[in-house]
């Protein structure tokens, strides 16, 4: 609030001693207001601690109050009370602090007065116009509350008010002498309020309606009291202005000073163009004149210095978020300023400070911009921030940035200069930015691909800021360094790092981006305190590592996380990150012969149908219920940027062949078993609606061609199977994308098609055997071999893992290396027979589930909320035979006990609890046709 | 042979005094130049109060140096330590000698009780007890793990669980125990200290996962030396997700001894065990192998009997030298060996007699009297045709009638008592409704 006034009284004071020890001028501005000059100049060096500064706010509002009383302005005295309660608000830190927590005793002072000339004043209230009397009855309303928190001490005060007086004696005096001042110094008077209106004009063509806080009582001030009151308020100020300085100064100097500000007044006086200001008299003439002009931003030789351009940058960004604010025009005013700044070389704090505001402008513009307008904004924002950024890295001895620096505690002036803000949150607006950005152009556009290239920059942008943290106090804010590195993770994850697969082969030595990710990463995983980073940390990890074939990594981290039972909980973002970190997962556990694993990953997001949603790469056309634009706009946000998708074919392609893998030869045992599920329904269904075609034609998408491989292998063809799956048109469509992975070792090819080759050769067989094992006696185990290009050892190790298994009723014969049969499979009796048993027993089932059903329903417990419990513990129930029908379907034969690896998904780390959920659904589908059963029965009974 | 060893990798687990009979058994293995095994000793001893033991070491390693006088100072002083020790705790020794401790500690309700019983019978002070737990440390330090023992039994039941020095004193316990060879006492103890961590005191998963890691490696003289060891291995570790997170998290080397203690259990709970163990196995493989585990998996995983055989080979090697599973040898080899003919059978029906020689490494003869007992102990449904050399496995299909009467054969006793549930039941409604 006092900042101008402190500032000039207290400059007062060092011109004063600057005589002494005379400072060099500086030599950059030759100005005519010499003597102003010096004043500001010589103001930067001033230390003054906390409790000077918010006391000489509360005095000065005290002396506002008591020269307002001699005039009886109420509303002014209500203003200046009001504001200096909330000064003393703000004090109060520091009063509990420096003094104990004792109230200053000028405070209690006002405060009693106060109370005292508002009992007076009530008295002849109705003299009164009408705004004062208003004025009177609140400010009366408001003492009377306020002074009961001080209730005791104003007590002691009226007692003894000399005691408390004597310890302001001082400052009543100066109170005193400034009123002296003011008829001693009729020169010095004169001229500051010419000053102040020039100072003024600048601020009022900004805007009037400012509410800065310093000039805002002013501009009330000015609209609601007569000329005089004004007149005499600011007098008054003026007259402090002189005056405090006046309390230390010795008279010589204070004579010297007169007289070379006289000097300096005859000086200024050869200038026309003052002289002509000079003449235009009273200031308010000055400032309509003004107002009619175009807004400028100092006049021509007004002084620059760190004050005048704070102030005039603290108008310009007070208007921010108003309504009608021309923000295109702020940005324009605030780059003048700086520009201005920079002529004046203020320094480089208040080039930050500038440069953050004309950040924050510009963000708020770019909300409003059209789209194609954007970009251009962007390079701007682009290349300022990149200026402030290099500015604080060149400058970070002497500047800090930080957040936690009060408004008001900001050193713009000296070093070590302190400025509020944060770097790194507008790094994150920026980031958010330029993502906005991406997604507002087409994404095959020429100005997509140009925009992409800035990614670089940001990239090197955020090295660089990394570096600067690093360097700085901040690295101990561990809430700023998690986000720092969560940044540059963010930014690393979906990139490609060959080193990683090079160091992988021994090709390469060093770190890679992986180990990167690994410090940076560990970094978030042990001082992040918000679950949220931690989690899309994470996330971020997983596809890191997946990318980059690191599948046991991926898999432990995912597994160790426990992410999959909580990623319901957070927000759509985080789930889209988990969708894509799980689509890595699985297509390296496919990479990886994983197919379970790799099937698991991919089925959620698949079985959905909505895989281009789920990842944030397009929306959906939706018929049933069309989404309102807001919504539609929100999804539009999420949105994942078009360099940073994942190629959707790839990923059904993926899904398809290993659910392929897994349902052929599923199929091909199970085909008599009435209890048969399909594993992938997708898959399945493809495979249906194929069937059902009357005619075939050669494959032509990437599904049909799966499709087809599926054909071949239920025939138990590999070659065919392989060739659908493995062809140029594949190649492509899919499996270039696999290309990188793919390498030779010892003049063996390692990669996914060989991968495929392998497992497609390995599950033919199977389905051969499955299949066609009933007319067989026997079957040579070095003819399979031959059959299927695999080695005898694989074959005999397929083979054997089968009868293990209890898969296929055989046993081998090891002398003549063959399989012999056993002739278990029954005949078309004996299978319906079979069938007829499993009938009943599921109608054992039923039945049994039925009585339980109302056994629980019945009249014991039909309570009001027997019916959810009730259902609850069926619903429980009904999972536990789920599962043990899911047991048994695997069994064929009695004995249990198999070591199935394959269909044992439940005990599989990686299975994503598809089982459970899937279990969940059918059992859910299921209690509601019991309770609706139920319900009907108990119908029938009511009748 | 030093691939295999895992004495470093135990060791970060163990208290030092544990690690001492490791080195030891290490000194006579050869693994590593016997120099190499004495200096860490030396080192390791050096930090205990066993100040003779160490000068022994030292004078073996450098038979013609004079023993460094800190050595001797150190004794000095310690031998000062304990004779002061021995002072002071003679009040507690004699309430150890007292016969009618045992019978008052198995009647006190809580160690309350107990104390009041010393005070007014011993002329105990209460707040000696932490200078027992004191003393205790003392004496083991010193090797003195006898008295230690006693003292911290005593400790143990004078203090509530929440006591600062409960935990370190079943450590210590446990430690004694295992050092002096009791091995049910031990186990007792070791009871004690995991039921101690299932309770979570800690509220701090890490903490608890390095009590556990420790527990597990502190039971490894437990589980091959206590005659039921292996079984109590199996039972901690089977369905039991804290301990095979621990594993899996921390010290998937214990897989070694998990597998062999798998492999060298009893018939009943072998397949259950098995199955968990291959899962364990593979999920870890890349962080821990080693024959062992590739054993099983050759065996369990890949049905690859040649590779089974050549892993058999190199566990040999890996067993004599642990020095925890060397005790096992012999039964591990015998029943890795029934292992592989067990699965053997179940895939085949005819197997020649000189390629199972083969895969079990015995010879033609051998191997035959081998299956002539197995056969004759009814434990192979198989015959011998001695004219091709062929062994021939019984049959054992099962028939479609026998599924159909196994599938339905509790329908009858179902529905009975469904019928039965049903007329209990109307009679419930009619007696409700009349009411």
């Amino acid at each position: 609030m006092s900042r101008f006034y402190a500032r000039g009284s207290d400059s007062e004071t060092e011109s004063s001693s600057e005589d002494e020890a005379p400072i060099t001028k500086p030599t950059i501005q030759p100005t005519v207001y010499l003597s102003e000059d010096e004043e500001e100049q010589t103001s930067k060096r001033i230390v003054r601690s906390a409790r000077d500064k918010r006391f000489e706010e509360m005095y000065t509002l005290v002396r506002k109050i008591k020269n307002f009383r001699k005039n009886n302005d109420m509303s002014n005295i209500l203003d200046c009370y009001e504001d200096l309660t909330k000064a003393h608000q703000k004090a109060l830190p520091i009063i509990l602090k420096e003094e104990k927590g004792a109230t200053p005793s000028f405070y209690l002072r006002i405060l009693a007065q106060l109370e005292l000339y508002v009992n007076q004043q009530w008295e002849n209230k109705k003299t009164m116009s009408k705004i004062n009397s208003k004025s009177l009855a609140t400010l009366r309303q408001k003492l009377r509350k306020y002074n009961k928190d001080f209730e005791e001490d104003l007590a002691k005060y009226r007692e003894n008010p000399e005691l408390l007086d004597e310890d302001d004696e001082e400052e009543e005096k100066e109170v005193d002498e400034d009123d002296d001042e003011s008829d001693s110094e009729p020169e010095v008077k004169e001229k500051k309020p010419k000053k102040e209106s020039t100072k003024k004009v600048a601020k009022t063509d900004g805007d009037d309606e400012s509410d800065d806080s310093y000039w805002g009582s002013d501009s009330d001030e000015s609209s609601s009291s007569s000329d005089e009151t004004e007149y005499t308020d600011l007098r008054q100020r003026f007259l402090k202005k002189a005056g405090e300085g006046e309390q230390e100064e010795s008279k010589t100097k204070k004579q010297k000073e007169r007289e070379q500000r006289k000097k300096d007044l005859a000086k200024s006086k050869l200038d026309k163009e003052q002289e002509d200001e000079d003449e235009l008299g009273t200031w308010e003439v000055v400032k309509g004149g003004v107002q009619a002009e175009r807004p400028k931003m100092f006049q021509k030789d007004q002084e620059i210095n760190t004050p005048v351009v704070m102030k005039k940058l603290v108008e310009i960004t007070a208007v921010r978020g108003k309504k009608g604010t021309d923000r295109k025009e702020q940005i324009e005013l605030l780059v003048e300023l700086e520009s201005v700044a920079k002529e004046a070389n203020l320094g480089s704090a208040v080039a930050v400070k500038i440069g953050f505001a004309i950040i924050a402008a510009i963000f708020d513009y770019s909300l409003k911009v059209h789209e194609i307008q954007k970009v251009q904004y962007w390079m701007k924002l682009l290349d300022k921030v990149n200026e402030i950024l290099s500015l604080s890295i060149s400058t970070k001895d002497h500047l800090t940035i930080d957040e936690n620096v009060a408004e008001d505690s900001e050193e713009l002036d000296k070093a070590p200069y302190k400025v509020r803000g944060c770097l790194m949150t507008v790094f994150e607006r920026l980031d958010e930015e330029f993502l906005k950005v991406l997604k507002e152009l087409d994404s095959h556009s020429f100005e997509y691909l140009e925009r992409v290239q800035d990614e670089k920059k940001i990239c090197e942008m955020l090295d660089r800021l990394l570096a600067y943290l690093e360097s700085t106090h901040l690295v101990n804010d561990k809430g700023v360094m998690c986000r720092a590195y969560y940044k540059k993770i963010e930014h690393m994850y979906y990139k490609f790092d060959v080193r990683v697969l090079k160091k992988k082969r021994g090709e390469f030595k060093g770190d890679t981006s992986v180990d990167d990710m690994q410090r940076l990463a560990g970094y978030v995983y042990a001082k992040d305190t918000t679950d949220r980073l931690r989690t899309r940390a994470i996330l971020c990890h997983i596809y890191h590592h997946a990318m980059h074939d690191n599948w046991f990594e991926a898999r432990d981290l995912i597994l160790m996380s426990h992410l999959q039972e909580v990623i319901h909980h957070s927000d759509p973002a985080t789930q889209i990150m988990y969708n894509r970190a799980m689509v890595q997962l699985g297509i390296c556990a496919f990479r990886h012969e994983n197919i379970q694993d790799a099937h698991n990953a991919l089925t959620d997001l698949m079985m959905s149908g909505r895989v281009k949603e789920l990842l944030a790469q397009g929306l959906m056309p939706q018929h049933r219920h069309d989404r309102s634009p807001e919504q539609e706009k929100i999804e539009r946000s999420r949105q994942v940027p078009f360099h940073m998708q994942l190629n959707l074919d790839v990923i059904e392609c993926v899904y398809l062949a290993s659910a392929m893998l897994i349902e052929v030869p599923y199929l091909a045992e199970h085909e008599f078993d009435a209890k048969r599920r399909p594993i992938s329904k997708t898959f399945y269904h493809q495979l249906r609606t194929l069937e059902k075609q009357s005619l075939t034609g050669p494959p032509e998408s990437m599904r049909e061609h799966v499709v087809a491989a599926a054909r071949a292998m239920k025939k138990g063809d590999w070659q065919k199977c392989y060739n659908c799956l493995v062809n140029e048109k594949m190649d492509k469509k899919v499996w270039h994308c696999f290309a990188i992975y793919e390498y030779t070792k010892n003049e063996e090819k390692i990669g996914v098609k060989e991968m495929l080759r392998r497992k497609i050769r390995e599950e033919s067989l199977r389905t051969y055997l499955f299949t066609y094992s009933h007319v067989y006696d026997s079957i040579s185990l070095p003819r399979l071999a031959g059959m299927y290009d695999m080695e005898y050892a694989q074959v005999h190790s397929v083979v054997a893992k089968m009868i293990i298994n209890q898969e296929l009723m055989a046993s081998m014969d090891e002398p003549s290396k063959t399989i012999v049969l056993h002739r278990t499979e029954p005949t078309r009796l004996q299978s319906v027979l079979l069938q007829v048993s499993d009938k009943i027993n599921i109608l054992r089932e039923t039945s049994d589930r039925n009585f339980e059903t109302k056994i629980q329903g019945g009249p014991g417990t039909m309570g009001p909320g027997g019916k959810g419990r009730q259902f609850n513990r069926m619903d429980w129930k009904n999972r536990r035979n789920q599962n043990q029908n899911r047991g048994g379907q695997h069994n064929r034969g009695d004995r249990g006990d198999r070591n199935n690896d394959r269909g044992d998904r439940n005990n599989d780390r990686g299975d994503r609890g598809d089982r459970g959920d899937r279990g969940d659904r059918y059992d859910r589908n299921r209690g509601n046709r019991d309770r609706d059963d139920d319900q009907q029965r108990k119908q029938a009974v009511e009748q | 042979m030093a691939q295999y060893d895992l004495t470093g990798k135990n060791g970060q687990y163990l208290d030092r005094h544990l690690v001492a009979p490791l080195l030891e058994f290490l000194v006579a293995q050869n693994i590593y130049s016997a120099n190499d095994v004495l200096q860490s000793k030396l080192a390791l001893l050096t930090e205990t109060k066993m100040v003779d033991y160490a000068i022994d070491v030292f004078k073996k390693l450098h038979a013609d140096q004079e023993v460094p006088q800190k050595f001797l100072d150190k004794r000095q002083k310690v031998v000062e330590d304990y004779k002061a020790v021995q002072e002071t705790s003679k009040s507690i020794q004699q309430i150890l000698e007292d016969p009618g401790l045992a019978e008052q500690i198995s009647n006190s309700r809580d160690y309350r009780q107990l104390v009041e019983y010393l005070v007014k019978n011993h002329d105990f002070k209460p707040e000696r007890i932490d200078s027992i737990y004191d003393d205790a440390k003392l004496y083991y330090e010193c090797g003195d793990y006898q008295t230690a023992s006693q003292l911290l039994n005593l400790h143990n039941e004078l203090v509530p669980t929440t006591d600062k020095n409960y935990l370190s004193g079943l450590w210590g316990k446990l430690a004694c125990n295992i050092l002096l060879h009791q091995w049910d006492y031990g186990m007792e103890d070791f009871e004690k200290l995991k039921t101690y961590i299932d309770e979570d005191p800690f509220r701090n998963s890490l903490q608890t996962l390095q009590q556990r890691t420790w527990l597990l490696h502190w039971g490894l003289y437990l589980y091959f030396n206590h005659a039921k060891g292996w079984d109590f291995l199996l039972d901690l570790l089977s369905n039991n997700a804290k301990y095979l997170n621990v594993i899996q998290t921390t010290c998937p080397h214990i897989l070694r001894y998990w597998a062999t203690a798998v492999i060298i259990s009893k018939h009943n709970r072998h397949s259950t065990a098995m199955k968990e163990l291959v899962q364990v196995i593979q999920q870890e493989s890349y962080t821990y192998k080693d024959p062992i585990t590739e054993f099983i998996e050759c065996l369990h995983v890949n049905f690859d009997f040649d590779g089974a055989q050549k892993k058999l080979k190199e566990c040999e090697t890996v067993l004599s030298n642990d020095f925890f599973l060397i005790s096992c040898y012999n039964e591990f080899i015998d029943h890795a060996r029934l292992m592989i003919f067990e699965t053997f059978c179940r895939i085949h029906q005819c197997i020649s007699i000189g390629m199972l020689a083969e895969k079990l490494d015995m010879t033609t003869d051998d191997a035959e009297r081998w299956i002539v007992n197995l056969i004759r102990n009814a434990r192979l449904d198989a015959k011998l045709d001695s004219k091709l050399g062929h062994v021939v496995m019984g049959v054992h299909a099962v028939s479609p009638y026998q599924q159909i009467i196994g599938k339905t054969e509790f329908l009858s006793m179902r529905s009975q008592i469904l019928a039965n549930s049903v007329a209990r039941k109307l009679g419930d409604k009619s007696t409700y409704v009349r009411m």
